[in-house]
């Protein structure tokens, strides 16, 4: 292509455009040299680019160009070879919505609405919730206002694609002369292109990544070390240490190894009573901490590594201590063939209102949290007692209100003034915290069936609130898109984990987070997003250290394996996604559900996960396979995702919260969800 | 009120817009500015919408209200909406004449009749039960759990009318209709299984229920019917063996599928097999009955024993237990005996004759007539004794017959070998002469009231009678365990044995077979310990000189 010819494109488009002055001056330009500008040697050896420019310079404005320039495309990648054609499927969604928020950026509303009426079709099994949230655009002020459609116009999508599919696509692109489809392509597609027969399977999870430039940020990120390891000197390490702790003399020992470090705990704890700093009490922790480094190098090779806590956290009570070691003792052992038993509490008479489930960790207490703003708490211990309590069932819910002995079998908490989302207790079940839609936090004492603390912070609902494994501080996400770190005796988080990645400046910060969850070592917390997302986010620094992507749909639940290695993530297609924390990579998936996962428990020795699920079900999965064949399936390459165990039926009642107690017996509660007749 | 409706919609109209715009009192609205209104509105509820599923989600539930709009109002800082918070779900309904329109039904309310209504009830208050969802893995079947046949059902009858109406209609069960000809077949068979009058006419009608096609709608009324008349006729002997009969039948008709009913067939089966008492006179031959219903429940067992895997160990448990079970009557313990020597050797060989030895000691008092001086109880005594020594002896029997080139069976040897059988039995009669003779007189009573030893006036032989059926019984049985040959075989065999120079040839390879099932061997000599010579008969001759 001459220059000379260029520049006659270049300015038939200015003047096109109406940038009268910039076209005189490349007029006037061109006047002055010879035409051996730097520009025109620059499109001399790229065809791709001189072709765009032609296209601009023609019938620009021309809606239906795009119509028809994306059903040729279509009709081409469908009737492609069968053994490329997934491939080649791949691109159609991304030229899809590039090409309707182009029409609808170019303000033909009418005719992105009616192409994008015309192919949704094709793109409604994966991409339903996306596109169900642009087909509301229909403005150019709609595509800068939201910020789903700004990110997907500033990133770019990843695909895998073998080289043939490539060629062939590529080809066709220069074949036909479809600038326009070529532009966008080339714009919003980054292809992954690799030697070799295409991959079989046709939904390969990581086969497409929608945000580009933030997987790379996201690569970026997970390439961060964490130590996903076991706190050292927890109760469970205790007990591994010592053995079953029965003979009395091993147990002995077992304490006077851990007696310097019980005193230096309880000093640290009277140091904290009286308000000093958490770097002293640091400091403390680091000194025992080197001493027990030394002495766990001694000690035998435990699965799990063990890392340091980097909270100062609380100290338990001996006898608090005492009573879950005999827990730990006796706990029942789960695997694929021994299955654990399951107590279901049903709430009934809830009239719609439930939004919240909880059960303690000894399952005694189940609190429930409503839309009125009240939080009840049951003590089934003792309504079990009482023998002809709600135990009976159906009997005295007919038509009484009250207990047996003529008062409320439940405790009744008002203090909030918005629904209730969420309640959570702490480990030894002496405080509730509950979460409302009025944008506080509060704790209540179950002993005094008080309001001891209201947390004021967030200013948005307050969507989730976790108790850390330890008790003390806690973790609350919200609408204002923030996790926060709390601790019980402060008004004040101690930290707060902002949606947005702080090292990059990347536009997406859509990070509503929807659920928080705790890992058991206590120095990281997860956060699940209605991004899709979940992240990893270090407690001490803030930051967030790992980003897991591949969930379809909003993340409701998630869940932290024991031994703190995985953690699983349920969604509100009823997909359950396995992750190795240290790779940030999905193990399996888990597919079974059909409706909202809205709660997930790992048995406490982690050798199985049980879903709740509004669906009406209780399914339990098999861990150990799940990770065990992957490695197998990284080998060769076939994909058997199912190991569902048991598929529990409840009598129309969503699961809404799921708990294994210490001793494996797995507790589940939900709402009857029939209208009472 | 039509701005909720409008959130159906799938792209407003700029006339929605001017509608709206009226009705909050904007008249010069131009149209230009409600067509551009229009999108941006649309846009407005759809974002709306998105923040209230996401309200939704959070609740934890998964239909929409009118609060979770409420409160996607609220995190945009608007205005919500008031008068929609009812807690359930709101019922619109179409606007006549329009395609899309909705409102939702707001009818008039007299204030008087509002305080003059007496006060509603109080709502029930919340509360919490609990169950077991599963113990151990397994979901106990209680009424709090959903029972799992059931779990997909209502999803499919389940109607959704989002207009007019309820909001879900559930179809009720259909009914079953029976046509009047089924219906009077029904009768007529019932009728004829109770009145025990037309032999005849109800073996023809067994034929009918043996084959006819088209049965099947009935099966459900037959195994109820059969149920019911177990549990209430069990003094009728007659009745009962009817009932078998016509269960028998109902096993046999090849266009009936009966597997779903077996589990209520079952228990009246095994009722008539192992029940103390089966009809009220001594004239009733219940052995009778017990020896047909044995071969019922094998039969039973072999048929479905594939598909219900759990079915034959839980007979034979039942039946272990029955016989392990000192308490248990006598007739009892030989019905368990027969349903258990009915389902084959190998289950004789574990279940019966590892107990033999201590049962047989407990039965020993009963037979000694000297200790037992109930005639009757004696006589029952024989009885279990005969039927656990045939059970045993076909057992060692069919443990033996495993050598192979015996030669063929002829008929003519067949004849004789029923000679040889009656040629046997002095070996018991030695036995059981002396124990019977200080017992004439009672044992005339029995004599003749019994009616099932009709040509046995002479007391003698009674006893002989008594351990005699069994034998006799080596025929059908075997036949029935239907391996083809085992019955000639057997019979050849006896008559081996009285020319055992004819395969005395054999002894070197049958030797060696000896030898390698040490086991048949054991068992052989503590049959032989526990019976006497009375296992005799059962073992075919050749092994026979081997082992003697």
């Amino acid at each position: 292509m001459d220059p000379e010819q260029v520049d006659e494109f270049v300015m038939g488009y200015l003047k096109k455009k109406g940038f009268n002055s910039a076209a005189k001056q490349l007029q006037e330009a061109l006047h002055h040299n010879n035409g051996g500008t730097f520009n025109s040697t620059d499109y001399h050896n790229d065809p791709e680019l001189t072709k765009l420019i032609r296209s601009f310079s023609q019938s620009e404005n021309d809606p239906t160009r795009y119509r028809d320039g994306y059903s040729k495309l279509r009709s081409w990648a469908y009737n492609s070879l069968d053994l490329y054609k997934h491939e080649l499927l791949r691109v159609m969604y991304p030229v899809f919505i590039h090409c309707y928020m182009d029409l609808v950026g170019k303000g033909h509303t009418r005719e992105a609405r009616a192409f994008f009426n015309s192919f949704r079709k094709d793109h409604e099994m994966i991409h339903l919730r996306d596109l169900q949230k642009l087909e509301g655009v229909l403005v150019p002020s709609h595509l800068e206002e939201m910020e789903f459609a700004r990110s997907l116009r500033q990133s770019k999508v990843n695909i895998k694609i073998c080289q043939y599919s490539y060629d062939l696509l590529l080809q066709y692109l220069h074949r036909t002369e479809s600038t326009l489809m070529l532009g966008i392509i080339n714009e919003h597609i980054n292809f992954q292109v690799y030697s070799g027969q295409p991959n079989s399977s046709s939904d390969d999870i990581d086969a497409v990544t929608i945000v580009g430039s933030f997987q790379e940020t996201a690569d970026h990120i997970n390439q961060k070390e964490i130590q996903w390891g076991l706190l050292e000197d927890s109760l469970e390490d205790r007990l591994e240490k010592t053995g079953s702790l029965l003979s009395d003399s091993e147990k002995g020992q077992g304490e006077s190894k851990d007696g310097d470090v019980d005193d230096s705990k309880k000093r640290s704890n009277e140091i904290g009573k009286q308000g000093s700093s958490l770097k002293k009490l640091k400091k403390d922790k680091a000194g025992n901490a080197t001493a027990k480094v030394a002495r766990q190098e001694t000690s035998i090779v435990s699965p799990a590594p063990r890392v340091k806590p980097e909270l100062a956290l609380p100290v338990m009570s001996t006898d608090v201590e005492e009573s879950i070691l005999e827990d730990l003792r006796n706990r029942v052992q789960l695997s694929s063939v021994a299955m654990p038993s399951v107590s279901f509490y049903t709430f009934v008479n809830t009239h719609n209102g439930l939004n919240c489930a909880s059960i303690s960790h000894d399952g005694s207490l189940v609190a429930g949290g409503f839309s009125d703003s009240s939080i009840k708490v049951w003590n089934m211990a003792k309504i079990g007692q009482a023998g002809s309590g709600a135990l009976q069932g159906e009997s005295d819910t007919n038509d009484q209100n009250v207990g047996p002995n003529g008062r409320r079998n439940y405790t009744l908490l008002l203090g909030h003034s918005g629904p209730v989302y969420s309640a959570t207790f702490s480990p030894p079940g002496d405080f509730v915290l509950s979460s409302s839609a009025d944008t506080t936090i509060r704790l209540w004492s179950t002993q005094l069936n008080a309001n001891l603390v209201c947390y004021k912070g967030h200013n948005y609902p307050v969507w989730d609130v976790q108790f850390s494994p330890f008790g003390h501080y806690f973790a609350s996400c919200s609408h204002d898109r923030t996790a926060r770190i709390w601790s019980m005796d402060r008004v004040q988080p101690l930290r707060i984990m902002a949606g947005h990645l702080s090292d990059v400046d990347v536009s997406v910060s859509l990070t509503i987070v929807r659920c928080v969850q705790w890992h058991p070592n206590c120095n990281y917390i997860a956060t699940g997003s209605s991004d899709k997302t979940v992240r990893l986010w270090d407690v001490q620094t803030g930051e967030c250290v790992r980003i897991f992507i591949g969930h379809r749909s909003m993340v409701l639940s998630l869940a932290m394996s024991p031994d703190g290695r995985y953690m699983a993530s349920g969604d509100e297609d009823g997909t359950i996604m396995m992750w190795d924390l240290s790779t940030a990579r999905c193990i399996t998936p888990l597919m079974g559900h059909n409706s909202c996962v809205w709660s997930l428990s790992y048995s406490g020795e982690g050798s199985l996960l049980a879903s709740g699920s509004a669906d009406c079900t209780v399914k339990l999965w098999d861990v150990t396979s799940s990770t065990k064949l992957t490695k197998a399936e990284e080998k060769n390459g076939n994909t058997n995702r199912l190991r569902s165990l048991r598929t529990f039926p409840t009598k129309s009642t969503p699961v809404h919260a799921l708990r294994f107690s210490r001793r494996n017996l797995l507790f589940a509660a939900g709402a009857l969800s029939k209208p009472a007749s | 009120e039509l701005w909720k409706g409008e959130e159906k919609m799938s792209i407003v109209p700029k006339e929605t817009i001017e509608v709206i715009a009226q009705s909050i009192g904007i008249t010069n609205l131009s149209p230009e500015a409600a067509l551009m209104l229009a999108p941006d509105v649309e846009y407005r509820v759809r974002e709306i919408m998105q923040e209230a599923i996401k309200c939704m989600r959070h609740s934890k539930r998964t239909t929409l209200t009118a609060s979770d709009v409420d409160g996607a109002l609220n995190l945009r800082n608007l205005e919500p909406i008031y008068g929609f918070g009812s807690g359930g779900p709101i019922r619109f309904r179409k606007a006549i004449g329009h395609r899309d329109l909705f409102y939702t039904d707001d009818r008039e309310v007299d204030f008087k009749d509002v305080i003059e209504a007496p006060l509603p009830k109080a709502p029930l208050d919340t509360e919490i039960v609990c169950h077991w969802l599963a113990i151990e893995g397994v979901q106990p079947a209680i009424p709090e759990n959903a029972p799992l046949e059931v779990i997909r059902a209502p999803a499919e009858n389940q109607i959704y009318q989002q207009k007019d109406g309820p909001l879900i209609d559930i179809r009720l069960p259909v009914k079953h209709v029976l046509s009047k000809e089924l219906q009077l077949y029904f009768q007529k068979i019932a009728e004829l299984t109770m009145s025990k009058s037309n032999p005849s006419l109800f073996k023809e009608a067994l034929v009918s229920l043996a084959s006819d096609s088209g049965l099947h709608p009935l099966v459900p009324y037959f195994t109820n019917f059969i149920a019911d008349e177990v549990s209430r006729g069990l003094n009728d002997f007659l009745l009962l063996f009817n009932l078998m009969h016509v269960v028998r039948s109902l096993l046999q008709n090849p266009h009936i599928h009966i597997e779903p009913y077996l589990h209520q067939l079952m228990p009246s089966v095994v009722t008539c097999l192992v029940s103390r008492k089966l009809g009220n006179r001594f004239a009733d031959n219940h052995w009778d009955l017990r020896d047909f219903t044995a071969n019922l429940v094998a039969l039973i067992c072999k048929r479905f024993g594939n598909t219900y895997v759990t079915l034959q160990s839980r007979l034979t448990k039942t039946l272990v237990n029955a016989l392990l079970d000192p308490k248990k009557a006598l007739t009892q313990h030989y019905g368990a005996i027969q349903g258990l020597a009915a389902l084959g050797h190998n289950v004789v060989r574990l279940l019966v004759l590892s107990n033999l030895e201590p049962y047989l000691s407990l039965l020993e008092p009963e037979l000694d007539a000297e200790k037992q001086k109930n005639q009757m109880k004696s006589y029952e005594a024989w009885r279990v004794y005969g039927a656990l020594l045939r059970a045993a002896g076909l057992c060692i029997h069919d443990r033996l017959k495993i050598f192979p080139n015996l030669p063929s069976p002829s008929p003519s040897l067949l004849n004789k070998g029923k000679g040889k059988v009656i040629n046997t039995e002095p070996n018991k009669r030695k036995l059981s002469v002396d124990s019977s003779e200080n017992r004439s007189p009672r044992k005339r009573l029995i004599a003749t009231d019994g009616s099932d030893g009709g040509p046995s006036p002479m007391q003698v032989d009674r006893p002989t009678g008594d351990a005699n059926p069994p034998q006799n019984s080596v025929h059908p049985s075997s036949s029935e365990q239907a391996s083809g040959g085992n019955a000639p075989e057997s019979r050849n065999a006896k008559e081996n044995q009285g020319s055992k120079g004819r395969t005395i040839t054999r002894k070197a390879i049958l030797d060696q077979i000896w030898k390698d099932d040490l086991d048949s061997g054991r068992l052989l000599v503590k049959l032989h310990q526990l019976y006497g010579d009375r296992i005799l008969p059962f073992i075919p001759s050749t092994e026979m000189s081997l082992f003697l």
